[in-house]
């Protein structure tokens, strides 16, 4: 049966109740709905009760049509809902079951708040959200909350943004279906953190996904992409490709992709290149290859030989590509490398005369006997190397640093402390002091480097840090840090604390530094030997737990020494009030809370009770009565009945 | 009852004191924490902001309905305190056993005798019904009824599409007057017309739903005015005021309590019940959200519904449901009168987890055919007082896809459309949820979801809820 008459009566009718049955006696399009449904009126009661319906409405006075108009409304409804069809011609293809997601029992009040925080908009979002990634990350693997957690890629808030990102990145490899899917190549940055996120699951394998989508790419999308091409080292050909085509910041992204591929095509395609622009090889900085490393060494080597050859000032333009190049040389260890720093050290003389354009000299060969010590630290493979220019130099103060570092890398612990330790001296030289302190100054500067990670739980050499002491100005962008630390060899030998503790000299060049955010400053000395000692080490910790506390009452730096016990597990009982008597500020009530909060983590109740006494024994807060009875006796009995140690506010307002 | 993170949600007045509990508890503010020797009472103290810490405790005589207690003066019941000091329980902290507070010991003593007096039979005093003033209320809603309808006639002679505007408001304003009229129900059906009409004007692409939708509410208020006036007149000349069995009664605006429902006998005992899937929407008419949970009976295979109503300006104060995956075993079940899924209520029940034979029977449950849905559900949804959906639970023979569209063959060879219903709003949609699942659905599942109309192909649909397979449930809502 056709049923178009009866769909167009009801249509008419609801545009009837929209516009009025005021105007039903001029509606001619309902007139002609009525006349279509006649034949089939004729055919079925229920059309012809329409009908009927129908003709009455269009008869009626004006009271009356409004509930005529509804009754034969709902009528034509009940119709229309009886004669609806359902189901679907055609065949039946399976789900492309994607299996993206997880699905256990996970309730609405589990899961609303979650999405809630996905979905929706203002403040707190990001704590929440992290707070549920850390106690049930099972939740954002749910295929209720996949999508929303994709959608949050778009997030205005860049480190909410970022935080899915990484929790995206920690899903199974099964979810990337879904971010490919509704994949906008023209899109904004949230498209740029699914082509990362895509990359980071599936690795070499999304090549054929990202060649696909590529041509449809733009701006920071094609960016994205054609970074992400560099992952997979058979995109070399397609990569050199889209180095001839691309232009702006894509083909600066094909360059950076293709730093990373092998094969004689991308080496002479890079030979080609630096020699048109010599600034390109910034795009080499973090290429390993030995094609990369023997090209920068030549490039390096010819520019120091054309600025020896002038004689004359080096304008600042090719002293900041000498810069760039000296740089790149990070990660490369070639035999070509290699000759390149011995062919430096024979003339570092010569390279001591080049002058800077304002007539004085440049120091360059400073840099560069700078620049291979932070270059040894990302580029272990140099070890031997500097071992020998050590050798070569006759173990003075220059290549010190860089033969500790080097030893660290390669040797035995005890035998570097052996070999080492005896530049620390511990009393004083009757004769060749400058000399002596020169060699003591050159092998802190190496251990300054070296640092216990305690998250990995291992001794490291810290590259960023040692990038941070860069002592020419200028250089920082240029020695940008690769991200990470180098692990050494064998841990610390925990002789070298007690060593350093009984040292002579024990000021570091670096001066003073701020290791808290206080505005204490305590020597770099102490910041250093902090960094060296393994909590968990016994021995480490008898030697430095009595010259912390000597140097807290020595110094007056009472937090950072506090907290460096702490750390350690240890009470600064006994020198804590002693300690802030001898600092030039009076302790400030927050500073205090701040301490005794993380002592509270660390010790007993019973000892952090202790030391509040021992605080307000001393005298500091006594013109302050209120404080006295509500913050330190109130906290001093609270701990002691084995509550918690308070919020900064419960404290305070009290 | 063991102690698991889901239970203490559904104690939960809301997952955001939830969430404030466990983070009490993770930061370590509880101290003296004692338990009884029994096992049944664990209290402590919770630092707060105040000088003294609060006390808290709870009682888990009866482990289905623990009794929280706090000192603290928060509203929330029970409060984050009570809730830190379960979580405090399940991290495993430890509880000294001591002996029961006297302070405890007396509220339990008490709470022992009032339950004691319950057991022995002792009725409370009956209400004396106020023939005066029932009649006085009748007399005023028939008013309201005329009034209805000439706002119902004089908006259909204007036209739907001028409600806009001054006009809207001054139609807000009477519709308000029918509150005064003890038609609270119509008054929020006008008020949801209003707000379809209102969606049209921002944004004109949704014209057709919003005045389909405008429509089908005043050809339901013709109804429920043409029909409550009938029913409210013969109430009025045979002096019979009493509650009755029928829909009216709650589509006017009436709310029935547990006793009333006793009284029309429109209640049943030992029940069994598994919930097929939990969902919250919120209803812009009646500033409230409606935390919908759907069951079936395990007897019966009938589909029904509780409905927890949390108005926004008492979000805070009243209790939120949340999914239940366990067997409810319930003492008395009350069921609202009406046909189709109806609404039910109890006042107690016990759980525990779905046995294997249960599963067993569950699949007996299943409707036999699609066709069987299809003629209930188009039954159902030609009624004008009734919802335009019905909830099914049908056989799976094969889900797949024709096209674009998602499609369920039953084990006859039927099918059936799925599709989100539009009214449902985006934050129920849950169709495309099933590419996403991690497992197949085999034959001989069962499909739980709404049958409705869709007006824009003219077709009965199903949005699909969630997926009974032999061996679990999956929710594809919550």
């Amino acid at each position: 049966m056709n049923l178009q008459p009866l769909y167009d009566v009801k249509s008419r009718l609801e545009q009837a109740a929209i516009a009025g049955t005021g105007l039903l006696a001029e509606d001619f399009r309902l007139q002609r709905a009525a006349e279509g449904i006649k034949p089939l009126a004729a055919a079925s009661p229920v059309f012809a009760k329409i009908d009927n319906g129908l003709q009455k409405l269009l008869s009626a006075s004006g009271e009356e049509r409004s509930g005529q108009l509804l009754d034969l409304l709902a009528l034509v409804d009940a119709v229309a809902y009886t004669q609806g069809s359902s189901g679907v011609e055609g065949e039946l293809l399976p789900l492309s079951q994607t299996g993206a997601g997880t699905c256990e029992l996970l309730s609405y009040g589990q899961l609303q708040p979650l999405l809630e925080a996905l979905n929706g908009t203002g403040g707190g979002r990001m704590n929440l959200i992290k707070d549920i990634w850390e106690n049930h990350p099972e939740y954002f693997g749910d295929f209720r909350v996949l999508p929303s957690l994709i959608a949050g890629l778009g997030e205005g808030y860049a480190e909410l943004a970022a935080l899915i990102e990484d929790i995206l990145k920690a899903q199974s490899p099964g979810i990337t279906v879904l971010l490919k899917k509704d994949f906008d190549p023209a899109g904004k940055k949230d498209m740029v953190r699914r082509v990362e996120v895509i990359c980071a699951l599936e690795g070499q394998k999304a090549t054929e996904w990202l060649k696909e989508v590529l041509p449809e790419a733009k701006k920071d999308v094609r960016g994205a992409i054609i970074t992400a091409l560099g992952a997979d080292p058979r995109n070399g050909g397609f990569l050199l490709e889209l180095c001839k085509g691309e232009r702006g910041a894509s083909r600066e992204a094909a360059l950076q992709s293709l730093a990373l591929q092998e094969g004689k095509e991308v080496q002479e395609f890079w030979e080609k290149e630096v020699a048109k622009n010599g600034s390109l090889v910034r795009f080499l900085a973090s290429a390993s290859f030995d094609w990369a490393s023997d090209l920068v060494a030549a490039g390096l080597q010819s520019r120091i030989e054309q600025a020896l050859a002038k004689a004359k000032p080096l304008p600042q333009e090719s002293l900041d590509e000498l810069l760039l190049w000296l740089s790149s040389a990070k990660y490369k260890s070639s035999p070509a490398m290699r000759d390149f720093w011995r062919w430096a050290e024979e003339h570092l003389g010569a390279i001591s005369q080049i002058k800077a354009a304002n007539g004085k000299s440049l120091k360059f060969e400073v840099q560069l006997i700078d620049g291979l010590f932070f270059i040894l630290c990302a580029t272990a493979p140099l070890s031997d190397l500097c071992l020998e220019l050590w050798e070569k130099d006759g173990e003075g103060p220059r290549f010190l640093p860089h033969a500790l570092i080097a030893s660290m890398f390669t040797r035995p612990a005890a035998e570097v402390y052996d070999r080492f330790a005896p530049y620390v001296l511990t009393s004083k030289p009757l004769v060749g002091n400058r000399q002596k302190q020169e060699l003591h100054d050159a092998v802190l500067k190496g251990l300054s480097c070296i640092h216990w990670d305690e998250v990995q739980e291992r001794y490291a050499v810290h590259n960023a840090y040692v990038i941070s002491l860069v002592p020419v100005a200028g250089c920082l962008s240029l020695y940008a840090p690769s991200a990470g630390d180098f692990p050494i060899a064998e841990p610390l030998d925990p002789k070298w604390i007690g060593r350093l503790t009984e040292a002579v000299w024990k000021t570091s060049y670096l001066g003073q530094q701020m290791p808290f955010s206080y505005g204490e400053r305590v020597d770099s000395f102490d910041v250093c030997l902090a960094g060296l000692v393994n909590p968990a080490d016994e021995a480490m910790l008898q030697a430095i737990v009595p010259w912390f506390r000597r140097q807290a009452e020595e110094t007056g730096s009472w937090i950072a020494y506090s907290r460096w016990l702490l750390k350690y597990g240890v009470s600064p009982r006994g020198i804590l009030a002693d300690s802030m008597k001898k600092c030039k500020r009076a302790p400030q009530l927050y500073y205090v809370w701040d301490l005794l909060r993380e002592a509270f983590e660390t010790l007993q109740a019973e000892e952090t009770a202790a030391l509040l006494e021992e605080i307000w024994d001393a005298g500091f807060f006594c013109k302050e009565e209120k404080v006295r009875e509500t913050v330190f006796n109130k906290t001093i009995a609270d701990l002691r009945a084995g509550r918690p140690f308070p919020e900064w506010n419960t404290w305070w307002k009290t | 009852m063991e102690l698991t993170e889901q239970t203490i949600l559904l104690q939960a007045p809301n997952p955001a004191a939830a969430e404030n509990g466990r983070k009490l508890s993770k930061k370590g503010c509880f101290s003296a924490l004692c338990r009884s020797q029994d096992d049944t009472v664990y209290w402590g103290e919770c630092a707060g902001s105040g000088k003294n810490p609060y006390r808290v405790s709870i009682d888990w005589l009866n482990p289905e309905a623990p009794v929280c207690r706090c000192s603290c003066p928060s509203r929330q019941f029970p409060c984050k305190h009570a809730l830190g000091l379960m979580f405090e329980r399940l991290a495993g902290k430890k509880f000294e056993t001591a002996e029961i507070p006297e302070d405890i010991a007396d509220k339990r003593a008490r709470q022992a005798a009032r339950a004691a007096k319950k057991e022995s039979g002792e009725e409370p005093k009956a209400k004396r019904p106020n023939a005066a003033g029932q009649k006085k209320k009748l007399a005023k809603q028939l008013e309201g009824l005329d009034m209805a309808e000439k706002m119902v006639n004089d908006l259909l002679t204007a036209g739907v599409g001028t409600l806009a505007g001054s006009s809207a408001q001054a139609y807000d304003k009477l519709a308000k007057d029918l509150g005064s009229s003890y038609l609270t129900g119509l008054q929020a059906a006008f008020t949801r017309m209003a707000l379809a009409v209102r969606r049209i004007q921002e944004d004109s692409g949704q014209s057709d739903t919003a005045y389909a939708e405008a429509l089908r509410i005043l050809v339901y208020l013709r109804s429920v005015i043409n029909k409550s006036r009938t029913f409210l007149e013969a109430k009025l000349e045979t002096d019979n005021y009493s509650a009755e069995d029928t829909v009216l009664f709650e589509a006017l605006g009436g709310v029935w309590k547990l006793e009333d429902l006793h009284a029309v006998g429109a209640f049943r005992e030992k029940a069994r019940l598994v919930q097929l899937s939990f969902d919250v929407s919120y209803d812009e008419a009646k500033k409230e959200y409606i935390e919908r949970g759907w069951w079936l009976d395990m007897e019966s295979g009938r589909i029904d519904q509780t409905l927890n109503f949390r108005p926004i300006k008492a979000l805070k104060y009243v209790k939120g449901e949340d999914s239940r995956f366990d067997l409810l075993e319930i003492p008395v079940l009350y069921t609202y009168p009406g046909e189709g899924n109806c609404r039910i209520r109890w006042d107690a029940a016990s759980s525990r987890p779905i046995t294997g034979e249960e599963r067993a029977v569950i699949k007996t449950l299943v409707c036999p055919d699609l066709t069987a849905a299809l003629k209930e559900t188009k039954n159902q949804i030609k009624n004008t007082l009734l919802p335009k959906f019905r909830a099914v639970l049908l056989p799976v023979g094969r889900l797949g896809r024709v096209g674009d569209s998602f499609v369920l063959e039953d084990p006859k060879g039927d099918r059936i459309v799925l599709r989100d219903r539009p009214e449902d709003g985006k934050d129920h949609a849950s169709t495309e949820r099933l590419e996403l699942l991690p497992v197949g659905i085999p034959s001989g599942s069962a499909l739980f979801g709404l049958m409705f109309y869709d007006e824009r192909d003219k077709s009965i649909c199903l949005h699909p809820y969630s997926i009974l397979t032999p061996e679990r449930m999956i929710r594809l809502q919550f």
